[in-house]
């Protein structure tokens, strides 16, 4: 009989918190995707290779869970609080009918254990089938290929999760159970009656409203000028100001809806109580809506930083070559014979077929002056003519960092046309053609962005002169930017692309050679890129040779992509679902306590449609207030994120800005229904048990 | 007279075959334009569920309900809406009045519920307010008034859209005998100065001394009928005759031992 009790309980108070219920099960799901994280077929891959980046982060995913179990805490402990408060009634009576405080104990702890073995018994296999569903898809989109992916169930992450979300619910429970176990039977059998809030003269509400816009105003002024990036300080402040701004901003709301009260539009379906329903709410809980819009917020900047990082790391420099090779040091002033002995290695052990290509890049420096004896690094290379033009350009920060970087460019690299023809082939580009006495413009794509680069072209479209070691040079053609070896760590931030002849002449024949490579399509294509320079890396370590490869820029790109990803989209999912929840809950525990207007309104001939109606307008606006502070700070907050964390040459145009928000908002949107959904049919289901008359004598 | 509300052999059962409940049991009655009706009976006679019938708030079993030679049981829709709003006000126990909005705005509640545009209805608010007494608190919150206030207020509320018929559900009920005394003047002031039709349910024979006529209800049938003898009649005396039938009522004398 006991347990019958327990378990009908258990699941009506599941079918009557549906949402809640769905929040933890998705909390679960969050809890072991996490965990499992190190499980993943690409974190296994990166581990090879970026062993100490990947340590640190997975060394990090324990403070992540604790943080989430601390939030997801406060989140059970308020829904939770929201479902025993309905039943006081129903746990008076136990007690009236002589049942023991010790047993209502035993009885309500039974039915929270059970609904938490339900929650993991249905988000556990959920976790598991994801993450593997997540892992087979990254695996798949970064090339790693199906052929290395095995079932991973981990064990240590299924346990983690349970007790962490075993350790919350039963915390949550104790502290509620007690409070509720110590009240006397008749309060607890009586309505709670409500707690008036006292009211402050309008003005000081309008002041309250008028200091948040002021706050946010300068909190986002000082971030998206960059000026809390520069000191703990300034952030600090920035940071304050912002939560300070949206708390005052929240709770002098409710001038806004007195306006509107008072504005008088004409009072058409239930208008004025609609508002007069949500300044309540709003003036009883403006705190709590203030946290879950900064919760929102926070979830789209997790959004927004996670996309801003992996499209830096990700779609940065395009990928032409796969390997490069360096020769081993010798004496002589260069090294070509070490470059053919490299390809003939290669010959010999049969790879060099792999290979579609296989191509000499030639690097050297200006050696006609002597800078080393005579200290002649002026006379090394100067272009005063170009500098003039870029100074000529109207003021702007690209035209500043352009003059700063080219102002060091006094003793600049050259590389040989021919090697560099060799790669623009490879990498699908026009070649460059250059007459005697004219020169090409290298700089690596780590030192321009689209606006330098322009400034630059249109100066080279003049074909100003310049000087290498006294005699002068045309500068020609567009600026190149296609890197001319593998290792995207190593950049030029200027140099000269001149006719082999000039390079010899310039350099004296003293120059380092790379041998750069691609390998062959038929390869890459069957097992995928990851796969195929694996296994190349493998075979060409017997060979003894010096060698960068691809894999490596590609590692720590993916390294990037997937951290952020992944730390991003497990925060941004918990902060949404806390705060929807929050918010759901609230509104729906509100419109219980408040069941008798409602029943007023039906007696007034209210029919079940127009409540449902009223009810709808009101979760709308319950869920767009915060969700649209949010979105309109999230538009602030973004393009601050941006100015913090991206490298200028990363931060895109207004227009790739605006294309992340709109998404990020998209994506908000739909989960906003979602929620909103569910809100609105445990509503309309509550709605319609009022609409039975009730008998009172 | 112009019969407003008629009431044709009535019936509301709850429950099923054996052990069914007989709440109204073949009531037949009718209201005319302009009478200030009483329904009295002890607890469980049926009086509240022959109100709720009449508001539509439950179908009865069988019988018929006319409100204005209208059959009110074959309304739907938007039609039983307007019913609702224009033809029948209702006045409660317990006020019912929304605690999170003003005076004011419960009053105009009627309007913004079945969408009636309120130009004309401002000036009939004023009115009503000024003679209610109740225009300095129309900018309170229910909270801010007296018992008596706010029954006033939802007398206003009910009379906003000039219904055809009031219907009062123990009006006095949670009231102190001087604002039960001064609701009860209000309303028969309006009955008599207005010529609004009021149909009251009580179990207060001093406020059912303000009416017209009244019907005793027992067991969900009429028991009794009594008419006051305007103007000959003082109330005093109709209060007299009211208790009179009150000891009668289940039974009188003859059921106690």
């Amino acid at each position: 009989m006991f347990f019958e009790l327990i378990a009908r309980n258990s699941k009506r108070s599941r079918k009557e918190n549906g949402l809640f219920f769905t929040t933890l099960l998705v909390s679960v799901v969050a809890f072991y995707i996490i965990l499992s994280l190190s499980r993943q077929d690409v974190m296994l891959f990166l581990r090879k290779m970026e062993s100490d980046a990947v340590n640190r982060l997975l060394s990090m995913i324990p403070v992540f869970y604790v943080l989430t179990l601390v939030v997801l805490f406060f989140l059970i402990y308020f829904a939770s609080k929201f479902q025993l408060e309905r039943r006081r009634h129903e746990f008076g009576m136990y007690l009236m009918m002589g049942m023991t405080r010790n047993r209502l104990f035993v009885l309500l702890l039974a039915e929270d254990v059970r609904s938490s073995v339900i929650a993991l018994l249905i988000g556990l296999p959920a976790g598991v089938l994801l993450s593997e569903l997540i892992s087979l898809v990254t695996a798949r989109l970064v090339g790693l290929g199906i052929i290395g992916h095995r079932f991973t169930l981990s064990l240590y992450a299924v346990l983690l999760t349970a007790a962490g979300f075993f350790l919350i619910k039963l915390a949550a429970f104790l502290i509620l159970s007690a409070k509720i176990s110590r009240q006397e039977i008749g309060s607890l059998l009586s309505e709670k009656p409500e707690e008036t809030k006292k009211q402050h003269p309008a003005f000081v509400y309008g002041l309250a409203l008028l200091a948040g816009v002021l706050c946010l105003g300068t909190a986002y002024y000082l971030a998206i000028r960059g000026m809390s990036w520069t000191q703990i300080r300034t952030m600090g402040l920035t940071l304050l100001l912002g939560f300070a701004g949206t708390l005052l901003f929240f709770y002098g709301l409710r001038y806004i809806f007195d306006l509107i009260i008072k504005g008088g539009k004409k009072d058409r379906r239930l208008h004025i109580f609609n508002v007069r329903q949500l300044q309540e709410n709003v003036v009883r809980k403006s705190a709590t809506m203030a946290v879950t819009s900064l919760l929102i917020l926070g979830a789209l900047c997790c959004f927004g930083a996670g996309v801003a990082i992996a499209v830096s790391y990700g779609q940065s420099e395009p990928h032409v070559m796969d390997y490069t090779f360096i020769p081993e040091y010798t004496d002589e002033p260069n090294q070509e014979q070490g470059a053919s002995d490299i390809l003939d290695t290669l010959h010999k052990a049969g790879l060099d077929t792999e290979f579609s290509r296989l191509f000499k890049m030639k690097i050297g420096r200006i050696r006609t002056t002597d800078i080393l004896t005579e200290d002649d690094f002026e006379n090394a290379y100067s272009m005063d003519d170009v500098m003039e033009q870029i100074a000529g350009f109207p003021a702007s920060d690209d035209k500043d960092v352009l003059l700063n970087t080219l102002s060091f460019a006094d003793y600049p690299y050259l590389i040989s046309l021919s090697g560099y023809n060799e790669l623009l082939r490879a990498a699908g580009l026009p070649e460059i053609k250059l007459g005697k006495d004219e020169a090409a413009v290298y700089m690596d794509s780590t030192y321009v962005n689209e606006k330098r680069l322009e400034i630059m072209d249109s100066v080279l479209a003049k074909h100003p002169e310049a000087k290498i070691g006294g005699n002068p040079v045309k500068l020609t053609g567009k600026v190149q930017t296609t890197a001319v070896v593998t290792d995207y760590s190593i950049t030029l931030s200027f140099a000269l692309i001149l006719p082999d002849d000039a390079f010899q002449y310039y350099t004296q024949d003293q120059y380092d050679i790379y041998v750069n490579g691609v390998l062959d399509s038929s390869t890459t294509e069957k097992t995928g890129l990851m796969q195929a320079i694996s296994g190349m890396n493998e075979r060409l370590n017997g060979t003894g040779l010096y060698y960068e490869s691809y894999l490596q820029n590609m590692g720590r790109q993916l390294f990037y992509m997937v951290a952020a990803s992944y730390i991003t989209i497990y925060l941004a999912v918990i902060f949404l679902i806390v705060a929807n929840t929050v918010i759901g809950v609230q509104f729906l525990m509100n419109q219980q306590r408040t069941n008798r207007r409602y029943r007023t309104l039906i007696k007034l001939g209210a029919g079940y449609e127009t409540l449902c109606g009223s009810a709808k307008k009101q979760i709308n606006w319950y869920f767009g207030i915060p969700v649209l502070a949010a979105a309109v700070s999230s538009l602030f907050a973004v393009r601050a994120l941006f100015t913090g964390i991206l490298s200028s040459r990363t931060q895109g145009t207004i227009g790739e800005m605006l294309g992340i928000s709109a998404a990020m908002i998209l994506v908000l949107c739909v989960i906003e229904c979602i929620y909103m959904t569910a809100v609105k049919r445990s509503s309309n289901r509550y709605l319609l048990t009022l609409m039975a008359p009730e008998r009172e004598e | 007279m112009k019969t407003i509300l008629e009431i044709d052999s009535l019936k509301k059962y709850y429950g099923k075959q054996g052990s069914q409940t007989k709440a109204l049991n073949g009531i037949t009655f009718q209201v005319m334009e302009g009478e200030f009706l009483g329904i009295m009976g002890s607890s469980g006679s049926g009086k509240s569920t022959l109100l709720n019938c009449i508001a539509t708030v439950i179908e009865p079993s069988s019988g018929r309900i006319l409100m204005k030679g209208r059959e009110i049981h074959s309304l739907k829709g938007k039609k039983l809406a307007q019913y609702r709003g224009r033809e029948i006000g209702y006045l409660f126990q317990n006020f019912e009045l929304i605690d999170n909005l003003t005076g004011r705005e419960n009053i105009m509640l009627p309007m913004s519920l079945h969408n009636v545009s309120d130009g004309e209805s401002q000036k009939r608010l004023s009115r009503l307010a000024s003679y209610l007494e109740i225009t300095d608190v129309l900018d309170k919150f229910p909270a801010q008034m007296s018992g008596g206030q706010k029954q006033r207020v939802a007398a206003a509320r009910a009379l906003i859209m000039d219904p055809g018929i009031i219907l009062a559900d123990e009006p006095t009920g949670a009231l102190d005998s001087k604002n039960a005394k001064t609701l009860m003047k209000k309303l028969s002031g309006l009955n008599e100065e207005e010529n609004a039709t009021i149909l009251m349910v009580t179990h207060d024979s001093n406020a059912a001394s303000y009416c017209k006529r009244i019907l005793f209800i027992q067991d969900g049938q009429i028991f009794h009928e009594l008419r006051r003898d305007t103007p000959e009649e003082t109330r005093q005396e109709f209060y007299e005759r009211i208790l009179k039938v009150m000891s009668q009522l289940g039974g009188g004398s003859a059921n106690v031992l």
